[in-house]
């Protein structure tokens, strides 16, 4: 465990402020940033970064779904179904995390980190809504009203079988790597399950918080969680996400996608460097 | 009052308690590791300082728990036993990692 100062936790501190609104700019949890971050840079062990990025996702989840409660945007009756696979595959990942090598871990999320910057680079966006406002939604599927069009939309959920598979993977992928996973879950919903991405978005950082806690709870057993470093990661992702989502809203984010894109390119190619030692 | 109808009240309901819920344990958490943390900067780690940043990082670790939990009591009192089960099957899995936490603890 790294010894902690005032100076560490300001570095934690910005780092958190940093990721948290790229996050927020990108429409992702920072996770995918942090992580590297704290182990490439600052060279906690993976576990230590993983726990503290993992900390700093359940918040961002619990902030951001509080915000959004009682707009019918978060689909709950999906995302409890989806959490029994992402919860499952998080409870899995976080086991397996404990027993295979660092290098084994920077590897995969270098594999990540490679798929996230395609996703990124490449985000489907289908619109999958009903306009009709009479349509059944279906047991699973939702309604909500569009601020874009002005509209109350109604979506059904289609391949739920890809929907579980998708999740599940997303929750194990997830503790084993530190990041919250929305970005593999997310544009599978939009392109093959039928809910708007809005909707997936929503429902997804809702999700997350419990897959993440899933994850958190065993490396928090294994004393891989330093609560000082994971209270400045948290404060600092809390404050860089709020700017982020201020700033947000004016900013086009599409030189801004190339630029991370690029960037876990390089996160790619070095833990790449690293693990492959 | 049509099924539909009903479910549609319900789900309004599960949102606003949900809700409720993330919103206190944000706020909660929040300012343990606020007050935490500064405290640690100022006077060093250990006695009230660490205890508060420990029990911030429980409550941020408890609250999606505390929302599966509600969660589970709106469906079962909406008669709702398919989703019931479902949420119940979630909570297992969570209490499945923090017993996966206690081996691993117990390894150290």
């Amino acid at each position: 465990m790294p010894l902690v100062t005032p100076a560490l936790a300001a570095i934690i501190f910005t780092a958190g402020a940093v990721s948290g609104t790229l996050g927020a700019l990108l429409g992702l949890g920072g996770g995918v940033f942090l992580v590297p971050f704290l182990n490439l840079v600052v060279g906690f062990p993976f576990g230590v970064a993983a726990a503290i990025s993992l900390t700093t996702v359940i918040a961002t989840s619990s902030t951001v779904s509080a915000g959004r409660a009682g707009r019918q945007l978060i689909n709950m009756r999906l995302g409890m179904l989806l959490e029994v696979a992402t919860a499952g595959g998080s409870f899995l990942g976080g086991i397996t995390a404990q027993l295979v090598a660092q290098s084994v871990l920077q590897r995969l999320f270098g594999i990540v980190a490679v798929v996230v910057a395609i996703i990124m680079l490449t985000r489907l966006r289908r619109r999958n809504v009903i306009l009709d406002p009479a349509a059944d939604p279906g047991v699973l599927g939702g309604r909500y009203y569009e601020d874009e069009s002005g509209t109350t939309v109604t979506y059904r959920v289609k391949r739920l079988p890809v929907a579980l598979g998708a999740s599940f993977i997303a929750g194990n992928v997830s503790s084993l790597l530190g990041i919250g996973g929305g970005i593999i879950k997310v544009p599978i919903l939009n392109a093959w399950c039928g809910i708007p991405l809005r909707a997936a978005a929503a429902t997804s950082a809702f999700m997350i918080g419990v897959t993440a806690t899933a994850g958190a709870i065993i490396y928090y057993g294994h004393g891989q969680l330093e609560p000082t470093l994971a209270a400045a990661a948290v404060l600092g992702v809390q404050l860089g996400s709020w700017g982020g989502m201020r700033f947000g809203a004016s900013a086009s984010a599409k030189w801004l996608k190339i630029l991370m894109a690029a960037v876990l390119f390089i996160v790619s190619a070095m833990m790449f460097a690293r693990g492959g030692r | 009052m049509t099924p539909n109808g009903r479910r549609q009240a319900g789900a309004e309901r599960l949102e606003r308690v949900v809700g409720a819920v993330l919103r206190a344990g944000v706020a909660a958490s929040s300012l343990c590791l606020i007050v935490g943390l500064l405290w640690t900067i100022a006077a060093g780690s250990g006695g009230i300082p660490s205890s508060l940043l420990q029990i911030g990082i429980v409550v941020l670790l408890g609250t999606p728990a505390a929302r599966v939990v509600v969660s589970i009591a709106e469906y079962v009192a909406e008669r709702d036993w398919r989703f019931a089960t479902l949420t119940v099957i979630v909570l297992l899995e969570l209490l499945a990692s923090a017993v996966a936490a206690l081996v691993f603890n117990r390894r150290l």
